[in-house]
C-alpha cells in the first residue's frame, strides 16, 4: 500500500514502529499517526457511528471529526488520525459489540429507524413507565462514546502570559508570528500538528486552543499540560475546514475530503486508493486529482461542482466501504471518493471573542467581521479561501443522507425537526444535536445552516450561524480538573493528632480531631477529670489602637469599650441586615488592645469584615489576623485548675484568674494568653500560645493527665450547655433575638451595625425560635430532622447527640414561637415516626453554670 | 514535609524573620539584610534572618506599630519558573505580589535577593497553618515536571 520513496514525505522508514490494533500486532515509520498506520495496513473501518453503528473511515484525517475515535492505551476517543503512532501501543476498538466490522449495534441502523427518530428518547421507550427501568440500563450502556476508566494519567495546569499569542500555525500564521517577533515582542505559536521551530517564536505542538475568553484568556490543550494563556494580543490564523457535500451515502468508509488525500499521499505516501472519483466545488480539491493520478490511483471522474451541476449524488457500498458513485444517473465503480463542498473559515475562536460572523453569499460561507480590539485574524479564517462554487445545499436521493457525522443526524431528522416546529437553527441544534458533536460544527454547520435555508425556501444569512461556544475542539475532563488540591489547614498540634489516632475530618478547609476513638468518653472525662482540645482553628484577631474600644462597639451589638482589661466577654457579630455572622470571645488585653476570637471557618472573612469597616469609619485601629501564628487548646474539667497549676509558677488560684478573667501566664515554659473561658461547661482554660511552642505545651498537658478530646466530644458538651454553633444552628435568616440572645443586643447603644434591622425586627417579633429539646424516649433525631404537629412541618432539628452524662437524647431545633416555652411538647421525626420531645430553654447540664465559675 | 524534597528544587524558608509594620512606609529606615514587602498603603513586612527583636524595637521607637509575624507565615524558597507558573497565576515579572495560589491559598511571592544563581528562584510565604498544604502541592508539582 505504500508508495515509493517520495520527495517530502513525513515518515521515516528506517524506523519501524510496532503496535497493536485489537490484538493483531501491526508495524507502521517513524511519523505516521496511529490512522496512517492502519490506513497503510489496508484497514479502511475505524469507528462505528454514534447512533447508528454505521462502519465509518477517514474523512477528514485533520482531528476535526469523530470518525477515528479510538481507545488508545486505554484512553477513550482519540482521533487517531492525528495522534503520533509510538511503539508499543495498544490501539482498540470502541462503541461496538463485536468488532468494527460485525457491530451487533449496528442493528440500529438496520431495522431501528421507526424506533430511533431524531429525539427518540423523548418518545419512545418512555411508556409503560414502569419498564422504563429496563430501558435506562440497555440505554445507558449504549449510549454515549468511549469508556472511561481504562487508564489513569496525569494532568498539570500551567498559567501562561504572552505578549502575542498565533493560534494556527499555517503559512499565514507562522508569517505573523515571524512579524511579530522581529518586533522584538514575545510570542508564543500555539498548532495542533507537527510545527518546524520558527526563530524567536515559541512553538507549541502539538497543542490545541479550547477558548477564547474575555480578558485574552486562552486554555490551550498541550497533551498532559493545561496552559492557560494570558495574551496581550491575539491573533487567530485558524485557518478554514474543507466541507463535506450532502448526499445519500456521504458517510461511507472511502468517502473523504481532499486534505486526506493530500495527507495520505504527501506526508506518509499511502495509496489511498484503486479508482477514486474526485467531485469539489473548489479548485483546491479538484488539484487532488492530480495528486491521485501522480499517486498511481485511476481517477474515473473529477468534475467540478456548481449549483445546477450535477443535481444529483448518490453512493452505495457493501459493509459500508463506498463502490460506487451515481453522479446524475450515471454511475462509476470507485473505492474512493474525494468530495469537497468549498472551505469554511474556521472563525469559531473570533466568534466567541466578540466577533460577529456574516454570510457571503458570493462565497457561499460565514465570515468574521468587527473584530474586537486585542484580537487579529490572518489568512484563510478571515474569508480568503481561493476560487470555489457554491454546490447545492444538499443531493436528494435513497439512503442515508448525513449532515451531522459525529452525531449522525441526516437530512431526514433536521426536515422533522423543522416539520414539528423547531424552525430557528438554535432550537434544531438543541433538538436534534446537530453540530453538538466531537467536531464542533467544523463540519456540519455550514452543511446544517444551507439544509435549512434550502427547506425553509430562505437564504444562510436568514438562518444565521449558532452561538460558537468553548471548547473549541474535544478536551478530556482529566485535563480541565487538573491536579486534585484541595487547600487543608492545620493546626501547629496536627501531627500530635495523627500520633495519637485521631479520626480527622474537615471543618472548613480545616482538619481537625473528629475524635480519638471513643467521643463519649471523651466527653465523660471532660466531665469528669480532665480533658483537652486543640482549638488552634479559632479565628484571632489583634484589634488595636486607640478607637479600638468604639470601633468594637460598633461592630458588635454589645458594648466592648466599658470591658475592663483582663476581662473576657463574649459577643455575637451582625451583618447589615441584623443576621447573625460569627460570634467569638473578645478579651481587653490593655487599655488599646484587644484580643477577638471567632468561629473556626469564619476568621479570613472576620477578618476582611472588620478591615473594611475600619476604612469605612476611619478609626485609629490597627487589626492583625494572627489565627495562624497563634495556636489555641482548651484544657477542660474538674481537674483543669490543679493540672494548670503544677506548670505554673504564677497564681492560677480562682481569685486570681476568675471567670471570664485573662491573663499572661506562663505554663510549662511556654508564654501563654489564658483566657478562662468555658464552653463546654466545666471549668476550663484556653492557652494561646506561639504555634511553634504549642507540640511543647500540648505534650506537658497530656503528660500532666489531660486526655485529648476531639470535635464530636465537644459538639455534645457545647450540646449539653445549649451554646449555639453559629452556621450550624444558625442560618443566613437567623438573628440574636430568634437565636434566644436578645440580650447580647444593646440596643439603647448610639449605632452598631446591624442595629436599624434588629429594631425592626424586634417590633415585628420573630417567626420561629431556636430552643433546646429533649427526647422522652430513646429515639436520636437526624439533624435536619423534621418537628411536626399534625403531619406537617413547623421546624427543623440543627443538632441532635446523646448525652452520655445526662443519660438522654438533646438537641437544639427551630420552632414555632409559642412552642419556645419551657416544657412544651414537640413531636420529632424520627425514621419517618413522630416521637416525643420536651422544650428545655435552660441549660440541660449544669443551668446555673456553677461548674464552670467554679 | 520537606524531608525528602530536593533543596534546589524546594527549601524550608519558615524561620526567616518577619515583621509586620504598619504606618507610613516611606519613613521606614532599614539596615543591611532587612527588606520591606509592601502590602497596603500604610501596611508592609519586613524580612530579615534571625531574631527580630531588634528590628521591632528599632521601628517601635519610629512611631510605627509592629507586630512579629515570624510564626504566622510558613515560607519556602522555590526554583524554577515553570515551577511557580504551575502553582500561580500571578505576573512573575510583577514581583513581589500578593495573590492566590494553589487554589486560592493568599501568599506573598517574591524573587530571592542577589542575581545570578538566584535568577529563577522565588520566596514564597503562606499562612502557616497552610504551610503543610502548599509543600505537598509544590512536591507534587515537581514531580509532574520531572516527567
Amino acid at each position: 500500500m505504500r508508495l515509493a520513496q517520495r520527495e517530502g514525505e513525513a515518515i521515516d522508514r528506517g524506523r519501524e514502529l510496532g503496535f497493536t490494533f485489537a490484538g493483531s500486532r501491526i508495524t507502521g515509520f517513524a511519523g505516521d499517526t496511529i490512522g496512517s498506520a492502519l490506513y497503510a495496513s489496508g484497514r479502511r473501518v475505524f469507528s462505528r457511528s454514534f447512533k447508528y453503528h454505521r462502519p465509518r473511515g477517514l474523512l477528514c484525517c485533520s482531528g476535526h471529526c469523530a470518525n477515528c475515535m479510538l481507545t488508545v492505551d486505554g484512553v477513550p476517543n482519540v482521533r487517531v488520525c492525528v495522534e503520533p503512532l509510538r511503539e508499543g501501543t495498544v490501539v482498540e476498538a470502541q462503541n461496538v459489540v463485536g468488532s468494527l466490522e460485525r457491530d451487533l449495534l449496528a442493528v440500529t441502523d438496520r431495522v431501528g429507524g421507526p424506533f430511533t427518530p431524531v429525539g427518540f428518547y423523548y418518545r419512545t421507550m418512555i411508556r409503560p413507565r414502569r419498564l422504563w427501568p429496563v430501558y435506562e440500563k440497555v440505554l445507558r450502556s449504549i449510549a454515549g462514546l468511549g469508556r472511561v476508566g481504562g487508564a489513569s494519567r496525569r494532568y498539570d495546569t500551567e498559567h501562561r502570559r504572552a505578549e502575542v499569542l498565533v493560534i494556527g500555525g499555517g503559512r499565514s500564521g507562522r508569517e505573523a508570528a515571524s512579524a511579530a517577533a522581529r518586533e522584538g515582542r514575545q510570542v508564543v505559536l500555539v498548532d495542533e500538528g507537527a510545527q518546524e521551530p520558527l526563530p524567536g517564536v515559541e512553538v507549541l505542538a502539538p497543542a490545541q486552543a479550547l477558548g477564547l475568553y474575555e480578558g485574552g484568556l486562552v486554555p490551550v490543550d498541550a497533551g498532559g499540560v493545561m496552559y492557560r494563556f494570558r495574551a496581550e494580543r491575539i491573533v487567530v490564523a485558524t485557518g478554514a475546514v474543507e466541507q463535506p457535500l450532502v448526499f445519500p451515502g456521504n458517510d461511507l468508509a472511502g468517502v473523504v475530503l481532499p486534505n486526506a488525500v493530500r495527507r495520505l499521499v504527501g506526508e506518509w505516501s499511502i495509496k489511498p486508493g484503486e479508482r477514486a472519483v474526485v467531485l469539489a466545488a473548489d479548485d483546491r480539491g479538484l488539484e487532488t486529482a492530480d495528486l491521485l493520478a501522480e499517486a498511481g490511483v485511476d481517477v474515473a471522474l473529477a468534475l467540478r461542482v456548481t449549483p445546477n451541476n450535477p443535481l444529483r449524488i448518490e453512493a452505495t457500498g457493501r459493509r459500508g466501504r463506498v463502490r460506487k458513485v451515481t453522479v446524475d444517473g450515471k454511475s462509476i465503480d470507485c473505492d474512493l471518493l474525494v468530495m469537497s463542498g468549498g472551505r469554511q473559515p474556521a472563525y469559531s475562536l473570533l466568534a466567541q471573542a466578540g466577533a460577529r460572523v456574516e454570510y457571503d453569499a458570493t462565497k457561499g460561507i460565514f465570515v468574521p467581521t468587527a473584530l474586537p480590539a486585542g484580537v487579529d485574524a490572518v489568512g484563510a479564517v478571515t474569508g480568503e479561501v481561493g476560487g470555489s462554487s457554491i454546490p447545492r445545499p444538499l443531493y436528494a436521493g435513497d439512503g442515508k443522507c448525513f449532515v451531522c457525522v459525529c452525531e449522525d443526524v441526516t437530512v431526514k431528522d433536521m426536515k422533522r425537526a423543522l416539520a414539528e416546529g423547531f424552525d430557528s437553527l438554535e432550537l434544531c441544534k438543541r433538538y436534534t444535536t446537530v453540530t453538538m458533536g466531537p467536531c464542533q460544527g467544523r463540519l456540519c454547520q455550514l452543511a446544517s445552516v444551507r439544509v435549512y435555508a434550502h427547506e425553509q425556501q430562505t437564504g444562510e444569512a436568514a438562518i444565521g450561524t449558532t452561538t460558537a461556544r468553548p471548547p473549541w475542539a474535544p478536551v478530556t475532563l482529566g485535563l480541565l480538573a487538573g491536579r486534585h488540591h484541595e487547600p487543608a489547614r492545620r493546626t501547629a498540634l496536627h501531627h500530635r493528632h495523627e500520633e495519637a489516632g485521631a479520626t480527622m475530618m474537615w471543618t472548613g478547609e480545616w482538619r481537625r480531631p473528629h475524635s480519638y476513638g471513643d467521643p463519649e468518653a471523651e466527653a465523660r472525662e471532660v466531665h469528669e477529670g480532665l480533658g483537652l482540645i486543640d482549638v488552634s482553628t479559632l479565628g484571632k484577631l489583634l484589634v488595636e489602637g486607640p478607637d479600638a474600644g468604639v470601633f468594637l462597639d460598633r461592630l458588635y451589638p454589645n458594648r466592648f469599650s466599658d470591658l475592663k482589661p483582663g476581662r473576657i466577654r463574649y459577643g455575637v457579630l451582625n451583618g447589615d441586615g441584623g443576621r447573625i455572622m460569627d460570634d467569638g470571645t473578645i478579651a481587653r488585653l490593655g487599655d488599646e488592645l484587644y484580643y477577638v476570637t471567632t468561629t473556626s471557618t469564619g476568621a479570613e472573612g472576620i477578618f476582611a469584615w472588620f478591615q473594611w469597616w475600619n476604612a469605612v469609619w476611619g478609626y485609629d485601629v490597627e487589626i492583625v489576623n494572627v489565627t495562624g501564628a497563634l495556636a489555641a487548646v482548651n484544657l477542660a474539667g474538674p481537674r483543669a485548675r490543679e493540672a494548670l497549676a503544677a506548670l505554673t509558677d504564677a497564681d492560677v488560684s480562682g481569685e486570681a484568674i476568675g471567670y471570664l478573667d485573662c491573663r499572661e501566664v506562663v505554663v510549662a515554659g511556654v508564654p501563654c494568653l489564658v483566657l478562662r473561658i468555658g464552653f463546654v461547661g466545666e471549668l476550663g482554660y484556653e492557652l494561646h500560645c506561639s504555634s511553634p511552642a504549642a507540640e511543647h505545651l500540648w505534650d506537658r498537658l497530656v503528660s500532666g493527665g489531660a486526655r485529648p478530646f476531639g470535635l464530636e466530644p465537644q459538639r455534645i458538651l457545647r450540646l449539653e450547655k445549649q451554646h449555639v454553633i453559629i452556621g450550624q444552628d444558625t442560618d443566613s435568616e437567623s438573628n440574636v433575638l430568634s437565636a434566644g440572645m436578645g440580650w447580647i443586643a444593646k440596643l439603647d447603644k448610639d449605632d452598631f451595625v446591624g442595629k436599624w434591622a434588629l429594631e425592626h425586627a424586634a417590633e415585628r417579633g420573630v417567626r420561629e425560635r431556636l430552643v433546646g429539646f429533649e427526647m422522652r424516649d430513646s429515639a436520636l433525631p437526624a439533624e435536619g430532622g423534621q418537628v411536626v404537629a399534625g403531619g406537617r412541618s413547623i421546624g427543623r432539628v440543627t443538632s441532635a447527640r446523646r448525652s452520655p452524662v445526662l443519660g438522654k437524647n438533646i438537641g437544639l431545633a427551630w420552632v414555632p414561637p409559642e412552642l419556645a416555652e419551657d416544657g412544651a411538647e414537640l413531636e420529632i421525626l424520627v425514621d419517618g415516626r413522630p416521637e416525643p420531645a420536651v422544650v428545655r430553654l435552660e441549660p440541660f447540664f449544669d443551668p446555673e453554670g456553677a461548674r464552670l465559675r467554679s | 514535609m520537606l524531608a525528602g524534597a530536593d533543596p534546589s528544587v524546594v527549601r524550608d524558608l519558615s524561620l526567616l524573620g518577619k515583621v509586620e509594620v504598619h504606618g507610613d512606609l516611606d519613613l521606614i529606615e532599614l539596615e543591611p539584610g532587612e527588606e520591606l514587602v509592601r502590602l497596603a498603603p500604610r501596611r508592609g513586612l519586613v524580612l530579615r534572618e534571625g531574631s527580630t527583636a531588634s528590628l521591632r524595637e528599632r521601628l517601635g521607637a519610629a512611631g510605627f506599630r509592629v507586630f512579629d509575624r515570624t510564626a504566622a507565615y510558613a515560607a519556602v524558597e522555590l526554583r524554577g519558573e515553570a515551577l511557580l507558573r504551575r502553582l500561580t497565576d500571578l505576573d512573575l515579572d510583577a514581583l513581589p505580589a500578593v495573590g492566590g495560589l494553589a487554589r486560592g491559598v493568599q501568599a506573598i511571592v517574591l524573587r530571592s535577593r542577589g542575581r545570578g544563581d538566584n535568577a529563577d528562584t522565588f520566596r514564597v510565604l503562606v499562612p502557616q497553618e497552610l504551610g503543610h498544604y502548599v509543600c505537598e502541592v509544590v512536591l507534587d508539582l515537581s514531580e509532574g515536571l520531572s516527567l
